[in-house]
């Protein structure tokens, strides 16, 4: 393919800017603020969610409970998990930083069907604002799982719940979906598929699975909304119907979801550490095609979440061995990501420090993960805290710490100001030591044989409960940091340039804030950007400077003997 | 209608060789034609992918009792489904398909006369389909939140019947616009969906009518 810069041809032109408020702000049609426009919407779920999560926290220090009732205990968690699974990790990830980042590192002005895009974002804070209603109504109360029969018994505010959730799957199928064609069609000349950033792979890995099974998760809510509402029996085992039934339609879209949430989060480690360790990514094309082979594993596994739910012995070895599988990808990723660290001239950014904290406690999480996959571990553990533990060290530990990273390496392209690393690597330490204070301990409970989703336990589970308790308002001062950070940032933030960290993808070669229109010239692509050793694979660049006194360009701070 | 984005084209061949495909069109209504289709056809997939996941309720509940038609809640046996209608009305949608096709064919090389012909056909079919629907429902002994066999019977056809209703509207929408010069020969993007989706609803209905009528 020819690789040649063209400025002016047919269809190289640049829209006219948005005017006004409305256009501008709120029902735009520009990727960049629609991604904004995820994080902060995400960044309110995220508060909500959180301040669930203690309420779940306090209430455990006392083995007879604090605070709520056992049903209002059962709606808080059950909404807590609804919300942190598809109101924050999921819009965040491929909503938030798909959206802003990805077209950018394309080198494309826009994703493909931008009004498409609009809609998708606009549907997000409704399905929000109707879940959280169903507070009124008496919260769903069968977990973030919704398990017939329970589900089909469950108050008013279940088939709420299925309207949220049915909303914010239709608005993942949509952005899955324009995405893919993104990825697909609108890359800048000489992009070919090994020259694309391993975050585009792992959006494009995310947005084929938004796109397919969430599509399953539809339709397991929209018989379930039947038969609450209109009596139509789907699961009731009284009239026929089947409990699995909704199992194996949830879990054929769940299993994947966990990979939707964890996917672009590997996407942004390996962006992070390339930058921070001043080395060529270690075995490029491994950690691509390991996001598509985790992908494809990802539509094989579901059952291993139904061990116990009575499923044909025989059926149970083929999952197993194929969810224990998907630690060889997984591990490809982890091992690749050390070998980029190792010989490399590390810079210890927040966004680095997140994104080492990730390999920690993802590693842990995942190992956990290859524990639960063999069936006589998972018959002892299903339904404890050692699953809690688990799951929380994949989504905090995994999804959770990548959004942390990522936050902490792109603010300055989104704002133009850098965050205070000061505050940074005090948000890092109080999370990190917070989190595994928080969630450590329940693997032990698990062990022990606590069971999940209670709102009161055997008193010979309090101590580690409190010590989870304490711990989780660490994790909580922590987060907290980073909403303080961002704020005093957004006021008094220094500048930071086009490109503070030295990094080499296209989205730093333009200015922070980019321009509406992104690139004035959509550059030509040489190489992938992982070779720190030569110049800038990229031509036809045209860098604008954004207006005002010029900034600082970038210093690796060990080469000038700075310090943070 | 342009677009502010040029596109590579990499996965179809080098950018001249798009030009070069639609080389009576502009190129930028090229590749934003190529990104409609494939978000089309996308769409498409996602939209297979919750009829596929109906058709598995029904197989797994099938599966799960001894017999089908099933023994209902009061303990009467379900009927059997009438194949001889069901299969009449199948033709009737079916040969939608075809007068679909020439439509598009016509259109593509600007026989208006004949398109019109062929897409009203293709509509008063596709309303027949649904009349005969309409009919089937209401006078098939079995109700919706009877049993599983009214459930998955009654949910699958008429999310397929939706789909029908929908196209019927649709291709009214297109044979307005195309009789009020929104399309011309090169540029008919709609017209193509509009088939698309068409043959979409043709081929779900095969295996509608397999699982429920033959099976």
């Amino acid at each position: 393919m020819a690789v040649a810069a063209h400025p002016g041809v047919a269809g190289d032109h640049i829209h006219p800017a948005p005017e006004g408020f409305i256009r501008k702000y709120v029902f735009s049609i520009d990727h960049k603020v629609i991604g904004l426009q995820y994080f902060i919407t995400g960044g309110l779920f995220f508060i909500i969610a959180g301040l669930l999560a203690e309420a779940i926290r306090v209430q455990l220090i006392k083995p007879s409970g604090l605070i709520l009732s056992p049903g209002a205990y059962n709606g808080v968690y059950s909404v807590h998990g609804s919300t942190m699974v598809w109101l924050v990790i999921i819009p965040v990830l491929t909503g938030g930083f798909g959206n802003f980042i990805m077209p950018l590192q394309i080198g494309a002005r826009d994703v493909a069907f931008p009004w498409l895009n609009m809609l998708s974002f606009w549907m997000f804070p409704v399905a929000g604002a109707i879940l959280f209603s169903s507070f009124i109504v008496g919260a769903p109360d069968a977990g973030w799982t919704e398990y017939p029969p329970i589900s089909l018994q469950g108050p008013p505010g279940t088939t709420v719940w299925t309207v949220a959730i049915f909303l914010i799957g239709i608005s993942s199928t949509m952005t899955g979906l324009n995405f893919v064609v993104t990825m697909l069609k609108m890359r800048a000349p000489g992009m070919t598929f090994t020259r694309m950033t391993l975050f585009v792979w792992a959006s494009l890995a995310t947005a084929v699975m938004n796109m397919v099974a969430t599509a399953a998760l539809s339709a397991a809510l929209l018989a379930l909304f039947l038969e609450r509402v209109f009596d139509v029996p789907f699961y009731d085992p009284a009239r026929g119907g089947s409990p699995i039934l909704w199992q194996h339609m949830f879990w054929f879209y769940s299993h994947p979801a966990v990979y939707i949430m964890v996917l672009p989060a590997f996407g942004i480690i390996s962006e992070v550490f390339p930058t921070f360790a001043r080395k060529p990514i270690f075995g490029y094309k491994m950690i691509a095609f390991s996001s598509i082979l985790i992908a494809l594993l990802s539509f094989m596994v579901w059952a291993h979440h139904m061990f116990t739910s009575g499923m044909a012995p025989w059926l149970q070895l083929p999952f197993m061995i194929i969810t224990m599988i998907i630690a060889v990808p997984t591990g490809i990723k982890i091992f690749s990501w050390l070998a980029t660290l190792w010989g490399g001239k590390i810079w210890f950014t927040t966004a680095m420090m997140f994104s080492l904290g990730f390999i920690l406690t993802f590693t842990f999480g995942g190992i956990t993960g290859v524990f639960l996959a063999a069936v006589p571990v998972d018959l002892q553990a299903h339904g404890t805290y050692f699953i809690v533990g688990h799951l929380h060290y994949v989504l905090v530990g995994g999804s959770v710490m990548g959004i942390l990273s990522g936050i902490y390496y792109w603010f300055p392209k989104m704002t133009g100001r850098l965050l205070s690393e000061k505050i940074g690597h005090w948000n890092f330490w109080l999370f990190f030591v917070g989190f595994n204070g928080t969630f450590l301990p329940m693997h032990w409970l698990g062990l022990l044989g606590m069971p999940r989703r209670v709102a009161t336990y055997d008193p010979r589970f309090q101590f580690w409960n409190d010590v989870s308790s304490a711990f989780s308002f660490v994790m909580a001062v922590g987060l907290l940091l980073l909403f303080i950070n961002i704020a005093i940032s957004l006021r008094k933030g220094k500048r930071s340039g086009a490109n503070p960290w030295g990094a080499r993808t296209l989205e730093w070669t333009i200015s922070s804030p980019p321009p509406y229109y992104n690139f004035k010239h959509i550059p030509a692509v040489l190489k992938n950007p992982y070779e720190f050793s030569e110049p800038l694979p990229y031509l036809g660049l045209d860098n604008e400077q954004p207006p005002g006194p010029p900034v600082p360009t970038f210093t690796h701070p060990t080469e000038v003997g700075a310090t943070r | 209608m342009a677009v502010g984005t040029l596109g590579a084209g990499t996965l179809s061949g080098s950018h001249d060789e798009v030009v070069a495909r639609y080389n009576d069109v502009d190129q930028a209504y090229a590749e934003q034609r190529e990104n409609r289709l494939l978000g089309f056809v996308l769409f498409l997939v996602s939209d297979v992918v919750i009829f596929s996941s109906f058709i598995f309720a029904y197989l797994y509940l099938r599966s799960s009792v001894p017999n089908w038609p099933p023994i209902a809640a009061g303990g009467h046996q379900l009927p059997r489904f009438d194949v001889a209608f069901a299969g009449v009305n199948s033709v009737v949608l079916f040969g939608s398909g075809a007068t679909m096709h020439f439509a598009l064919e016509n259109w593509k090389h600007q026989k208006k006369g004949r398109f019109n012909g062929w897409l009203i056909a293709t509509i008063v079919l596709g309303a027949g389909f649904l009349l005969g629907q309409a009919y089937e429902y209401h006078s098939v002994q079995l109700a919706w939140s009877g049993s599983t066999m009214g459930a998955t019977f009654f949910t699958l056809t008429g999310m397929h019947g939706f789909h029908v209703f929908v196209g019927v509207v649709y291709l009214i929408t297109l044979l307005i616009q195309a009789n009020r010069g929104v399309y011309t020969s090169s540029k008919y993007f709609g017209l193509t969906a509009g088939t698309l989706y068409w043959h979409f609803v043709d081929v779900i209905w095969v295996a509608l009518f397999y699982l429920f009528y033959l099976m």
